[in-house]
């Protein structure tokens, strides 16, 4: 263990804060936001209390990338959102105006139940085999050579079905 | 969102190969920032990868609930062209019945239908495009098609804006007249269905002989006790068209018509869920699955029926 798990991180931060820059820009393709969201990592890298790291810059990495994915998530969310609260800006829904924060909640609930709905018939749709590997893979955590031994085929028979499941799903869910 | 869905397949593969790399221990992150850096492409498609990746990851427990308690009730697909015969004799059935009022005034009436299974798209005389879903029927009267009569089904119309004409189409005793929009009718559940995704249309019904106006995002759902007018995200409307079928908020009866006209078989609403409603979005495929999806993510039950299947509340536990 370092003398200060803590700062352990931090001076790992201090030591691929270039490249982790160079890393946020290549992922955002925007400068002045990869610039925020280094900082964000610097806040979190202070805060986290984390036992030992196996591999501290992979561990880095691995946190910026999930920070880029949080804000896409969010952006996506708060498109779908926006643009539901835009359609119920009518004469028709003023009527029973509801307070916004309980629509609001009303909205997150309705469409994270749209995007269960989603996925649960998107996967029923799909072929038996990029089926079964989604469901080990994605909803039982198995590996892929887990998934693969399971299944009785190969890694890359493995990478073939998921492909085919992520490709189906993202069409359903970002049609 | 739909810009997304440009990406050129190889990218994706690229990006899904990137995914699943970098979730091992000695991920390669150098080689990865130089795929990105290489082309602003890669950066779209891992992004949607990415963003696909985060919504399953998140709702993973619920879905796996989901399919875990799916029923088992398998609809059979070699009994479907005999039901579909029988489905067809009932649009007919009723293409016939509000044909011949129209037949007397000696006006062309032209009857539209739709096969099973598939969509149709035609031109009428007034400029007016239309797509008719899978398994519905609609009578056109008159040479400049003054009249329109959405007899079973449901049909998307897209109407050309001029102000010198209005169009009126006729469902269960509702008029729905527009001046240029884009909206659907359906006449399925024994009720109506009106959604608006450009533009105003104006809806008399037949109890109030009130208009209504319905504009873009709204949708009107009507049966005998009266009419309710509700939100609607306008992509939602006649996204049938593209695979999906979405509802908000919509009768029960009306999603089991709806299901029964893609699946081919009699789809029966018991009376204890008669006044329910569902929100959600349903992926069409062939048709054969619609019902045990609604049935799972509804968490109510389906049980054979003679000729089909009957939805019903489930049992307590």
């Amino acid at each position: 263990m370092s003398p200060d798990n803590e700062s352990g991180l931090e001076a790992l931060y201090g030591i691929y804060r270039a490249e982790l820059l160079r890393f946020l820009v290549a992922r955002t393709g925007d400068a002045s936001e990869a610039e925020d969201l280094l900082q964000e990592l610097w806040l979190r890298a202070r805060q986290q209390n984390t036992g030992p790291i196996g591999n501290g810059r992979a561990y880095l990495y691995r946190m910026a990338q999930n920070l880029v994915v949080d804000r896409l998530r969010e952006k996506q969310r708060r498109m779908v959102r926006e643009r539901r609260w835009t359609d119920q800006e009518t004469d028709f829904a003023a009527a029973g105006v509801e307070p916004a924060d309980r629509r609001r909640t009303t909205e997150e609930q309705m469409l994270a139940r749209e995007e269960v709905a989603t996925l649960v018939s998107a996967v029923t749709n799909l072929p038996a085999g990029a089926r079964k590997a989604f469901e080990l893979h994605k909803l039982q955590g198995l590996s892929h050579a887990e998934v693969a031994a399971e299944l009785g085929i190969s890694k890359s028979g493995v990478e073939k079905h998921m492909a085919v499941a992520m490709k189906y799903l993202r069409r359903a869910l970002l049609d | 969102m739909t810009a997304r869905l440009d990406i050129e397949d190889h990218l994706l593969d690229e990006a899904l190969a990137w995914q699943q790399s970098l979730e091992s221990d000695d991920a390669d992150w150098d080689g990865y920032v130089q795929w990105l850096e290489a082309d602003p492409r890669h950066r779209e498609a891992f992004d949607s990868v990415a963003l696909v990746n985060a919504v399953v990851e998140e709702h993973a427990p619920a879905v796996g609930d989901l399919l875990a308690a799916q029923p088992t009730v398998d609809i059979p697909r070699t009994s479907r062209p005999r039901r579909w015969v029988a489905g067809g004799a009932i649009a007919a059935a009723l293409a016939l019945v509000v044909a011949i009022p129209v037949l007397r005034q000696a006006d062309p009436v032209t009857t539209y239908r739709s096969d099973p299974g598939k969509s149709r798209d035609f031109a009428l005389a007034n400029g007016t495009n239309v797509t008719l879903s899978p398994s519905s029927a609609m009578v056109v009267t008159g040479k400049d098609a003054a009249k329109i009569e959405l007899a079973s089904g449901e049909a998307y119309f897209d109407v050309r804006h001029d102000p010198a004409r209005t169009l009126t189409v006729t469902v269960k005793g509702y008029q729905v007249t527009d001046i240029g929009t884009r909206f659907i009718v359906n006449a399925g559940g024994g009720g109506f269905h009106v959604g608006v995704s450009e533009g105003t249309v104006s809806v008399v019904a037949p109890q109030s002989g009130q208009a209504v106006q319905i504009g873009a995002g709204q949708q009107m759902f009507g049966d005998d006790g009266g009419a309710t007018v509700a939100p609607i995200t306008p992509d939602d409307v006649g996204s049938w068209r593209s695979g999906r079928l979405s509802y908000s908020d919509a009768p029960l009866p009306l999603v089991a018509a709806d299901i029964a006209r893609y699946s081919g078989k009699a789809v029966i609403v018991d009376p204890s869920l008669e006044k329910s409603h569902f929100s959600g979005i349903l992926v069409i495929g062939d048709g054969t699955r619609l019902l045990t999806d609604l049935a799972t993510v509804m968490a109510i039950r389906i049980s054979p029926e003679k000729g089909g299947y009957r939805l019903s509340a489930a049992r307590a536990h």
